[in-house]
């Protein structure tokens, strides 16, 4: 079994705040479980991309330190700002894949 | 020797073969067969059919380029995937075989002036191909998901049949008793044979030219705990990696013209449709695809993992998410279009990977949302309860009045778009001004290094370009052979 998240990175801190939104009944361990599944894989996306999305991951971290997450996850969500949008749309797909492949029952608020 | 990921300081050999999906393992099979000494490098594992569940994150894991999570970068960006082991792209798509279209022949002879190259020469190796991989259709019962394509089209009145497979089944065997005939079965046990050797789990670090002669290729173990290079040293060497992965290393060998500029990609939308009963077999693919409207648009069926189905929803989920638990009565169907625009493929130095772009024409953008329209209406004309295109603000879609409030909301912007059938990228022929090789996959200026793969097609075929890379590896390794035995 994949080792639970430390949050350590802005990723993982975003990805994190944005399921337990998104999915508001999924328990803590699967969701720190998923986030580190996301944090593997985009460590292993190609050079580009990969450094695009940790830039992009380092501001949204500053920011939402600065905002507070849940405003930056519904400014990022709802407004469809080129680049920015995507961001929440790979934690996204990659979460929502990792976690009905892992726990196919698992209920459309998270609960399981 | 078959296939190893022991660490060797070095290697010789006659031909060096980069990569070990549908082009490098014919071609290491034709040549070894031929006499030559020839050694296979492969950057992924050797994996055994069998050994993970097909379309899984677990495969995705072993056997893709970065876990399946490869994007070209555009508006929208398109993702794609790339088979990352030993047997590349054939141990991990659909199997599904389309010989390539004789006008798709003639067009690329014509257009790029390809010497010695018809359609009764190729398709002659097609038939190689076919029993080779014991291509064929399913002898028995077809799983639900494909017979839904089946019965829409049906019932529209559009062309459609069943795509033939490399896979073997048991006498009157159902579509999912099928065994894939990938390249680690079929072309590189029959290299083995030959006296080929592998190296798998080793990655190109780069060909080292002398006078403009490939004279050795200098690699890295990609398997954690081994940082010591090894070195092959060899006459000839075929780069076989992809169409993303060869255009990198010629450009980082210095051979840069018409390399990585005219990327050619079939792009693809999805839905997922849901019925009143159990549609969803989550490791097979439909079988039947629909071609009423080809070559411009194409339907087919896809992987329907649970994770998977919730994937496709994620576009929409606060309206859509809640079908997610239903994941046993939905399937997950594509629209692939034949696109006008190309894209780029780019080394950057000291950077691993190529930066990847694609341009989708307004055109393009125009096709797919039409494709998409009429594939929810195959769906409803199936029996589809609800459909949920998978585009940011779709509508959910449950009788043929939505399909045009879902039309009006498309954009191809708003779509995740993918693909997974990548070519063009060194494509080959006598008009200079268009391609990168030689007529027989020589690349331009080299005098010992040769392209064997789908970067070699002129463009997309229209449908899986697996048979046409396949018959064009060995015609041009046969060519190679033939011309060394004088």
């Amino acid at each position: 079994m994949r080792a639970p998240s430390t949050l350590s990175t802005p990723m993982a801190r975003f990805a994190d705040a944005l399921l337990a939104v998104d999915l508001p009944a999924l328990p803590v361990g699967p969701r720190r479980q998923t986030v580190s599944f996301i944090d593997e894989r985009v460590q292993t996306m190609p050079s580009v991309p990969r450094f695009g999305v940790k830039a992009i991951g380092v501001g949204v971290d500053i920011v939402s330190r600065l905002a507070g997450v849940d405003r930056v996850i519904s400014l990022v969500t709802k407004v469809p700002i080129p680049l920015l949008a995507e961001y929440p749309r790979l934690i996204r797909s990659l979460a929502f894949a990792y976690i009905w492949e892992t726990w196919p029952a698992t209920e459309t608020d998270g609960a399981q | 020797m078959t296939a190893t990921n022991e660490w060797v300081a070095s290697h010789e050999c006659e031909v060096l073969v980069i990569g070990s999906g549908a082009g490098g393992a014919t071609t290491a099979a034709i040549l070894a067969e031929a006499g030559h000494d020839v050694v296979i490098i492969e950057e992924g594992p050797w994996v055994d059919q069998g050994e993970v569940v097909p379309f899984s994150l677990e495969q995705m894991d072993r056997q893709y380029r970065s876990g399946g999570v490869t994007v070209a970068l555009g508006v929208p960006s398109i993702a794609y995937t790339e088979g990352r082991c030993a047997g590349g792209g054939t141990e991990v798509n659909s199997g599904l075989y389309r010989r390539p279209p004789e006008q798709a022949i003639a067009r690329w002879q014509s257009e790029y002036d390809i010497d010695d190259f018809d359609a009764d020469g190729l398709l002659a190796i097609c038939a190689e191909v076919e029993e080779q991989l014991t291509v064929q259709t399913v002898p028995g019962e077809h799983t639900r998901a494909s017979e839904i394509l089946r019965d829409g089209a049906a019932a529209l009145g559009w062309e459609h049949d069943e795509s033939p497979r490399w896979m073997s089944y048991p006498e009157g065997g159902r579509a999912v008793d099928g065994k894939r005939q990938s390249m680690t079965r079929t072309y590189l046990p029959r290299a083995f044979a030959a006296g080929a050797r592998m190296l798998t789990e080793h990655r190109l670090d780069r060909l080292v030219l002398s006078g403009g002669k490939a004279t050795s290729a200098q690699l890295s173990a990609t398997t954690t705990g081994v940082d010591r290079p090894t070195t092959i040293t060899f006459k000839s060497v075929f780069v076989c990696g992809g169409a993303i992965q060869t255009p990198a290393i010629l450009q980082r060998a210095g051979f840069r013209h018409r390399v990585g500029r005219t990327l050619a990609v079939h792009p693809t939308v999805k839905l997922a449709a849901r019925f009143d009963e159990n549609v969803n077999t989550p490791d097979d693919v439909p079988v039947f695809q629909v071609k009423e409207f080809a070559p411009g648009i194409s339907f087919g069926g896809s992987a329907s993992h649970p994770g998977l189905v919730a994937l496709s929803l994620t576009d929409n989920w606060r309206d859509f998410g809640a079908a997610v638990t239903a994941w046993p009565e939905l399937a997950i169907y594509y629209a692939a279009i034949t696109s006008q625009g190309r894209g780029w493929v780019q080394a950057i130095p000291g950077v691993r990977d190529p930066i990847v772009t694609y341009r989708l024409t307004k055109r393009d953008r125009a096709l797919l949302g039409q494709g998409l329209a009429r594939l929810a209406l195959l769906m409803l004309e199936a029996g589809a309860a609800e459909v949920y295109p998978s585009f940011k603000q779709a509508p959910l879609v449950r009788s043929r009045a939505d399909l045009a409030k879902m039309t009006a909301a498309f954009a191809a912007t708003k779509a995740s778009v993918m693909t997974v059938h990548l070519c063009s990228t060194a494509p080959m022929g006598e008009n200079h001004k268009r391609t990168a090789t030689d007529s027989f996959g020589k690349v331009h200026g080299a005098t010992n290094v040769w392209v064997n793969d789908a970067a070699l097609l002129p463009d997309a075929p229209g449908v899986n370009p697996q048979a046409s890379v396949m018959a064009i590896a060995i015609r041009n390794a046969r060519r190679f052979a033939d011309e060394r035995a004088g």
